[in-house]
């Protein structure tokens, strides 16, 4: 195993672990059945890029058109991208989560996602079209040199702190009162509503909180990848977070990074081995690939509804209220 | 304590509140009766605002509640339990509860990621009172358990618990009896008792005749959507119309 092929094993893993963090927070633990994830991660992508790229007037840089261009520095592009995924989910949000039932926000939401890849695909002025950006300068690049081992490594700790900074953030999320009413509020939305919970209010914040940490994600991957096109972001993508959540266990942020290096990571990454077999016509294992994902997702929803780690069963010691100071919490 | 005022609610040309008007009394349990079909849950649903009214008014309190969401009348007081069970099922019986405990510092985004040592002593404050209601109401050995696992009659209690929680002024029962074992129906007849006692104020829609003859101040009745009638239970068998609409058998 080459230090290239790790480096991209492990920065995959940890973008897709922030993602299935996120999409864990909305659809595990609050209910939202966001269809549309990939679209805020795409926004985070795009954003990160035209923040770091210099503008489409530049020498190396005219081949392609979009708007901005700002050249700005590191950590910069990468706080955009989490600015701009959350920005995106307040007005899909409010068209989204205030009137309509869950079951149709989901179609609503799967409509967004195909309607924004069409738009930015088609859009050629705005972000160059189907063709994508390319050449988006990596972070710290102008201080190593992107080609070595090192920025490997340093590009593999800066996605780790990311990576526990989500944790640390979901952690406290899950495991407060807030995070009790959501949950609350995913079984029973209108017995919630009745107990004085604004699912609104509930519901908005956790799709800005979720849309930030996606948007995150996807300014982790275009600097690694330095490339982000629409042919990067269809709504299968979404699905595959959904299998991975689904798989590890909805609810649980730990279930959530197991989904993520089960699904996405192993589950891939085993199915690309295969192609090397040469087994069937060459669309063959990718096509396979698809049907396998539909079947794990379909055999945990039939055998193991709670996932690999199901949500965790609180308990309060006797005597907390009097000051025990543990949290009881086990599984 | 709660004044409702030609309240209607249609549905596509169907009237399943028509102009019902009624005044709950503060400190009393109110029946509301009436045949499958006259619209009480309707009402009720109305009432709290989880269901919005085609057309009439609502003072809770002094205070017009008309436009209000559910959310916000259940912040006043005006709480609600539902027909059919609602519990939170992946939440133990004691989260039930304090879910709905109001004012918890670590209830907002930012209070959450402020963590523990920023709400703590909120969430020691309140499982104290959800310990001391379960006590009462002889739920504590089931604290840790599943609210989904629970039988149909706990399912009862542990709502009416969770309302209290929210320390309500106004309490809106629908069909607290229906689907319970008769014993647990009787222990819930005593525990509304207890709470009409300590002042609480209760609508209560109900089937069981029986449980709103002990336990209700006073009547109304409901028939296709239209108020038919109110006054004690022993009035209301006393008028021919009611008998023949609701009271036969």
């Amino acid at each position: 195993m080459n230090t290239y092929y790790a480096a991209n094993l492990l920065i995959f893993a940890g973008v897709d672990i922030i993602a299935c963090i996120a999409l864990n927070l909305q659809f595990g633990v609050s209910g939202i059945v966001n269809f549309a994830f990939i679209v805020f991660q795409a926004a985070g992508a795009y954003t990160a890029a035209v923040l770091s790229m210099p503008p489409d007037t530049a020498a190396d840089y005219s081949f392609q058109i979009y708007f901005g261009g700002f050249n700005l520095p590191f950590p910069l592009p990468w706080i955009g991208g989490a600015v701009a995924g959350a920005l995106l989910a307040v007005p899909i949000g409010l068209v989204v989560l205030r009137n309509l039932r869950s079951d149709y926000q989901a179609i609503a939401l799967l409509v967004t996602s195909i309607i924004a890849n069409t738009v930015i695909n088609n859009a050629r002025p705005w972000l160059n079209g189907a063709a994508g950006l390319a050449l988006v300068p990596q972070p710290l690049q102008d201080q190593i040199d992107p080609a070595t081992d090192t920025y490997f490594y340093f590009y593999i700790g800066l996605t780790a702190i990311c990576v526990g900074l989500v944790w640390f953030m979901a952690a406290r999320i899950v495991n407060s009162p807030f995070g009790r009413t959501l949950r609350a509020m995913r079984d029973q939305e209108l017995a919630a509503t009745a107990l004085g919970k604004n699912p609104v209010a509930l519901k908005m914040t956790m799709f800005i909180v979720g849309g930030a940490i996606a948007g995150l994600s996807g300014a982790i991957l275009v600097g690694f990848l330095t490339v982000w096109a629409p042919s990067t972001w269809l709504y299968p993508e979404t699905i595959i977070l959904f299998a991975a959540v689904i798989v590890g266990g909805r609810g649980n942020n730990l279930g959530a990074v197991l989904g993520a290096l089960l699904v996405p990571v192993g589950f891939e990454e085993v199915t690309r081995l295969l192609v090397n077999l040469n087994i069937g016509p060459p669309n063959f294992i990718p096509a396979m690939e698809w049907v396998l994902i539909g079947l794990f997702i379909l055999g945990f929803l039939w055998f193991r509804p709670e996932g690999v780690r199901p949500e965790g069963h609180k308990v309060f010691p006797e005597g907390f209220e009097s000051g025990v100071r543990v949290l009881g919490e086990h599984d | 304590m709660l004044l409702a005022t030609d309240v209607h609610r249609h549905f596509e040309g169907m009237h399943a509140v028509d102009g019902v008007s009624l005044e709950v009394p503060r400190g009393q349990i109110t029946g509301l009766i009436g045949p499958n079909g006259a619209g009480k849950s309707t009402f009720m649903a109305v009432l709290a605002g989880t269901m919005p009214a085609t057309k009439g008014t609502f003072v809770f309190d002094g205070r017009d509640v008309t436009r209000m969401p559910a959310y916000r009348r259940a912040r006043l007081g005006l709480v609600r339990t539902f027909q059919l069970s609602s519990e939170f099922a992946r939440l133990t019986v004691l989260e039930n509860l304090l879910v709905a405990a109001p004012r918890h510092r670590g209830e907002s985004l930012l209070g959450a990621l402020l963590g523990p040592g920023y709400w703590l002593a909120d969430e020691r404050r309140i499982v104290g009172e959800a310990r001391r209601l379960l006590k009462r109401f002889g739920m504590s050995a089931k604290e840790s358990d599943y609210a989904g696992n629970m039988s149909g009659g706990q399912k009862r209690l542990i709502e009416i618990m969770r309302a209290l929680m929210l320390h309500p002024r106004c309490l809106l029962l629908d069909e607290p009896m229906s689907g319970v074992h008769p014993r647990v129906a009787d222990e819930i007849q005593g525990y509304l008792h207890d709470l009409r006692r300590d002042g609480l104020t209760i609508l209560m829609v109900e089937h069981e005749l029986h449980f709103v003859e002990q336990l209700c101040d006073s009547v109304f009745v409901m028939a296709q959507g239209k108020l038919i009638g109110s006054g004690t239970m022993a009035s209301l068998r006393r008028q021919q119309e009611i008998v023949d609409a609701y009271l036969v058998g």
